[in-house]
């Protein structure tokens, strides 16, 4: 590929990105409306929410390391659409395909919370550092969970390539049901990795004023918001391309309303868990993620080992 | 108007972010700005969310006569938010200094230290009237050139030739 076609590529993933992330936190939040009996926002808040933060004043406190400020919101937004590229989406070739994919997709996800810790932590506020460093303590919390959960479909696919996964899941569908209890712990960590609640205490505005982004105003916020977005259909494909690998052969036309619709039910599923919750505190988090989330997941690498064994 | 400069003023009536700021009141108006922002009334539906740092907000609610105990905070927190800003005085205190008027600790209404875009008075202001109060200062933006500045006095004289007193 020549530099300018990987340019358009990129840029058109970005274009597809932004517009799902936004019609993401649209359905999130009506549906989040909705099951506490309210109405909601409109279609267009979201668009409303980044162009009014576009347009305000960029505030960059004095003591902050005003680099690292500015360069942590469009980090956070490169390491989401990177990771976005290896995700199979409406058939079983993602754009960038390589053995050992799925690890670099976990991994490129993990750049995102650690730019909110930076951010953070460079805006040298009081609460923001608060939030930075419980942004970290949650990171170690539901990290390892989240990479057993997804690793141990590899196992039984006996491939590190989230393509030749795909591929392995969609010609033996049955085997995608044995994967059930790492679906439930992966969505769980996904939820702790996107930061919502009941995992929000890196944000918690009733006792940390905005966490790590108190000090975000204006663009630099517009640009967190927007990535925190695009995060959200990330780990949802990323989820639904391991764990609901069905429908990948029926062409381009059904294949995009599938993962659509498969997207949309890890939303509701997503909605639902922030609507049932309260927050956590965060040594409770951290104990129920290693006491509860990571025995799960060992359970799923067990069962796929078992299979492994009996079919063999 | 450019084409450019409407979407803006679009967006920012569509998605007014508040945060609540209790400048001496005796909690009367803040517990009815906080039952403004519970489910029964969902002002999600305008747009308004509750924020907790002054960086992200655009309106700053404000409750009750200044005290001059906090009357610097109240300039910070004014003073942390970033442009465009709005004030909203809620209750009859934060509008003149109320009853409160003329005490040795209390300045007077919102006014007398940071500029205000809408009043709604009333002891206290009920969820309605907040609501229709930021909805009207919203609308009222319309009319002007975005951009720039606020000019929050001629919003100040639009507002009280208006007079919202939709205290019901």
């Amino acid at each position: 590929m020549s530099a300018l076609s990987v340019i358009l590529v990129f840029l058109g993933y970005f274009l597809l990105l932004s517009f799902l992330g936004t019609a993401a936190e649209y359905i999130d939040r009506k549906l989040y409306a909705r099951m506490q009996n309210r109405i909601g926002p409109p279609w267009f808040q979201p668009y409303a929410d980044l162009i009014k933060l576009a347009a305000k004043e960029d505030l960059i406190p004095e003591e902050a390391n005003s680099a690292m400020f500015k360069f942590m919101p469009v980090l956070a937004m490169t390491a989401v659409l990177t990771a976005y590229l290896h995700i199979p989406l409406w058939n079983s070739t993602p754009l960038i395909s390589f053995n050992g994919s799925i690890i670099v997709i976990v991994y490129l996800l993990t750049i995102p919370t650690l730019t909110f810790f930076l951010g953070g932590w460079h805006s040298t506020s009081l609460y923001s550092m608060i939030g930075a460093v419980r942004t970290l303590t949650q990171l170690f919390a539901y990290e390892v969970p989240l990479l057993l959960a997804v690793l141990s479909p590899a196992v039984l696919a006996h491939t590190w390539s989230i393509a030749d996964m795909s591929e392995f899941y969609s010609n033996n569908p049955l085997y995608a049901l044995t994967n059930s209890i790492g679906f439930l712990v992966a969505l769980v960590a996904l939820q702790g990795k996107l930061e919502r609640v009941p995992f929000d205490m890196p944000e918690a505005e009733t006792e940390i004023v905005g966490g790590t982004f108190t000090e975000y105003s204006g663009r630099l916020l517009a640009m967190f918001r927007l990535a925190i977005d695009m995060e959200v259909i990330v780990g949802a494909s990323l989820i639904a391309a391991v764990f609901l690998p069905f429908g990948l052969h029926f062409g381009l036309v059904i294949g995009v309303i599938l993962y659509l619709i498969k997207i949309l039910f890890i939303l509701l599923l997503l909605a639902l868990l922030r609507t049932v919750t309260a927050r956590l505190r965060i040594e409770q988090m951290v104990v129920f993620c290693w006491k509860y989330l990571a025995p799960a997941a060992l359970a799923q690498i067990f069962i796929s080992l078992t299979l492994n064994w009996i079919v063999k | 108007m450019s084409l450019l400069s409407k979407i803006v003023t679009w967006a920012r009536i569509k998605s007014p972010w508040i945060i609540h700021f209790n400048s001496g009141a005796c909690n009367a108006c803040d517990i009815e700005i906080v039952a403004s922002l519970t489910p029964r009334f969902d002002i999600e539906r305008f747009g308004i969310i509750l924020k907790g740092t002054p960086r992200h907000a655009d309106v700053l609610v404000c409750s009750g006569p200044v005290t001059r105990q906090i009357k610097d905070r109240l300039i910070r927190i004014y003073e942390q938010m970033p442009e465009p800003k709005f004030v909203v005085a809620v209750g009859t205190c934060s509008c003149s200094g109320g009853v409160f008027q003329g005490c040795y600790n209390v300045c007077g209404g919102i006014d007398t230290v940071i500029p205000v875009s809408a009043y709604i008075p009333g002891c206290p202001a009920s969820p309605a009237a907040i609501i229709d109060g930021v909805a009207k200062l919203l609308g009222s933006l319309q009319g002007k050139k975005p951009g720039e500045k606020a000019d929050i006095e001629a919003i100040e004289r639009k507002l009280l030739e208006a007079e919202i007193t939709t205290n019901g």
